[in-house]
């Protein structure tokens, strides 16, 4: 390290000095030209616009579902994938799944706040389209949105 | 809506900037446009944020901020205006500047921005909502508050602690506030807030070198910041790691300045206990950032002299203050207890503490994520500025030795302490460190920059430039 690099001579810096700083100056340049490339490149492969997004198609399923829950409160949220069953990986795969759903379907459902439990009377169901899920017991499902999105009431 | 997310920058900037002229060490200190905008610009994102959270305590996240604050910044601006029609025109600082960066650099530097700024549009445009930790965090808090009218404290609720709802609400308020201003929730929100931040810490570190080394070395330093690549893709991920990151970077400069000018003035040590502050109201590692930079101030006592050090240390917990006030009322309003605090126990603690093999693999973590940081197929930032420290040489000035100990011992400390936490309080170690340290050191890597780029020679310095 050049730490202890005297103060520059009065006449200039040596040759193999001012060599030495070019060389600094040509590896950040070739760094930075690297990653303006690889930024060209992200830039030219992004889509025309937002919203086609996995995150905003998802979200979109909610919609109608989010005008039936009441504005503030606490509800329920059961939901496919089934974390337990199969082998370790499968079960830590569903449960990866499971949890991203129940997250998305809270940020999508914001203000309320969704908990993974049927104690609250109304309950989020979340359900792969097609499925027929079992419903918990107690609940009977108040109304279908389609796509797998159920709305569950408590029985009286 | 994309005028009133503009403006909603525009205010906070002029705002932070207007400000800081006002408590600009003049005539002591002559005010340098080009670092006065940037550091105004950071003080203005945070000064906004805090103001919008006493706003909410008092009346919610009403649509009533908007015009409160522009008023406010139109009184502040016809202060300022007048004071300074009163005081006399001063040169800027000229620090160490010595002639001009080459015309190369500067190209370099234009598009190298250009392309960072296409692909963080780019990378926008793929994922609105950001990143899994965005929309599970950030973003979902800012819903809840802004969706929850009367009841925004909802937001806080401890039946859904996976959010983490005691983090610090920085970035949360700010894209409030832009869908305050907007008059609706659009996803250009927490986009601006997030650019705002990334680019605005590229140019706080311009501006910042250009003020006190040269305008080639504001040049090659921001070169290598826009070109890490995690730099950019994390920006655009909405977390709250670039932000705490600008935080970090004003505080230094701060302290830079107080290194240069301490004897004159207390303001900038203030400024720099202000900029802590905030630092600790954008994520919890900015609550170990205060310890950090009160050793690292000691640190510099013990080397340099104590009466300088205390000066600075004086001025440093005024200005923390009030942020300490903010966070409190937070904490003990609002947050519920840490996550990681909450689920610690005496004896699963002390069994992780006397376990040889979380310190090795801790350490061996550490090193390999230091080694390839900022890996883009050329090679690491890390051995870039290696290469590049060898290549030019250090320059040693003596005004500087005060603050560069207290930057470095504080760097340094932050390190250990990310060291300390991964040891004894994660539970899936291993998965935590590969999902969080490149993050953790994010936070420090825009200062680290500005500690290099201040000793090592500038181009000029080296012989390589024309002076």
């Amino acid at each position: 390290m050049s730490a202890g690099t005297p103060s520059l001579p009065e006449h200039g810096p040596k040759p193999w000095v001012v060599n030495r700083a070019r060389a600094g100056i040509a590896l950040v340049l070739l760094y930075a030209a690297a990653s303006g490339v690889a930024w060209i490149r992200l830039a030219a492969s992004a889509p025309a616009r937002a919203a086609s997004d996995e995150i905003s198609s998802y979200e979109r399923r909610f919609i109608t579902l989010r005008a039936a829950l009441p504005a503030r409160g606490v509800v329920g949220y059961v939901g496919d994938p089934d974390p337990e069953g199969g082998t370790p990986d499968q079960r830590e795969a569903n449960s990866l799944l499971h949890f991203k759903r129940y997250l998305l379907a809270q940020y999508a459902l914001a203000p309320l706040v969704l908990i993974e439990s049927t104690e609250p009377d109304v309950v989020v169901g979340n359900f792969d389209p097609g499925s027929r899920p079992s419903l918990p017991s107690g609940f009977h499902i108040e109304r279908d949105f389609g796509n797998g999105l159920v709305l569950l009431r408590r029985a009286p | 809506m994309t005028l009133a997310l503009a403006l909603s920058l525009l205010v906070s900037v002029a705002a932070g900037v207007i400000v800081l002229r006002w408590v600009w060490p003049d005539p002591e200190v002559a005010w340098s446009w080009p670092l006065g905008t940037a550091l105004g610009a950071a003080f203005g994102l945070g000064l906004s944020s805090v103001l919008l959270y006493l706003w909410m305590l008092a009346f919610g996240p009403t649509r009533g901020f908007p015009l409160v604050e522009s008023s406010l910044l139109g009184v502040a601006a016809i202060l300022a205006l007048a004071r300074a029609r009163r005081s006399a025109h001063r040169p800027s600082p000229s620090g160490d500047r010595t002639g001009h960066p080459r015309g190369y650099l500067i190209c370099a530097g234009g598009l190298a921005l250009v392309a960072a700024v296409a692909a963080f549009l780019g990378l926008v445009r793929r994922q609105p909502h950001g990143e899994w930790d965005a929309w599970m965090n950030w973003d979902l808090r800012a819903r809840m508050m802004f969706r929850g009218g009367e009841s925004w404290s909802t937001a806080f609720s401890n039946l859904i602690p996976w959010s983490h709802p005691d983090y610090p609400l920085m970035v949360q308020s700010l894209v409030v506030r832009s869908w305050l201003y907007a008059g609706g929730e659009t996803m250009a929100g927490p986009a601006l807030v997030a650019a705002a931040f990334t680019f605005g810490t590229v140019l706080l570190l311009a501006a910042a070198l250009l003020a006190f080394r040269s305008a080639s070395q504001g040049v090659v330093a921001s070169l290598v910041l826009v070109s890490t690549p995690f730099f950019i893709v994390h920006g655009a991920s909405f977390y709250g790691d670039v932000p705490v990151g600008l935080f970090f970077l004003a505080t230094f400069i701060c302290l830079a300045l107080d290194g240069r000018h301490g004897v004159a003035t207390r303001r900038f040590a203030v400024l720099a206990g202000l900029a802590t502050g905030l630092a600790m109201w954008t994520k919890n590692e900015g609550v170990m950032f205060v310890p950090a930079v009160v050793a690292g101030i000691l640190v510099s006592g013990w080397t340099s002299g104590w009466p300088r050090a205390r000066r600075t240390l004086a001025g440093f917990g005024l200005g923390l203050l009030p942020m300490l006030l903010v966070a409190a009322s937070f904490k003990l309003r609002l947050a519920p207890r840490n996550d990681l605090l909450a689920t610690l126990g005496i004896e699963r603690t002390l069994g992780w503490i006397a376990d040889p093999r979380r310190y090795f693999l801790t350490l061996r973590e550490f090193v390999a994520h230091l080694a390839t940081f900022g890996n883009n197929g050329v090679g690491s930032a890390t051995w870039l500025l290696i290469a590049y420290l060898l290549a030019m040489g250090i320059r040693r000035r003596d005004g500087d030795r005060l603050w560069t100990a207290t930057a470095a011992a504080a760097l340094a400390l932050m390190l250990v302490g990310h060291y300390i936490v991964f040891v004894t309080m994660a539970y899936d170690l291993p998965r935590l460190l590969n999902s969080s340290l490149d993050r953790l050191l994010l936070q420090l890597w825009p200062s680290i920059l500005f500690l290099l780029f201040m000793v090592i020679r500038t181009p000029e310095e080296a012989g390589h430039s024309r002076t």
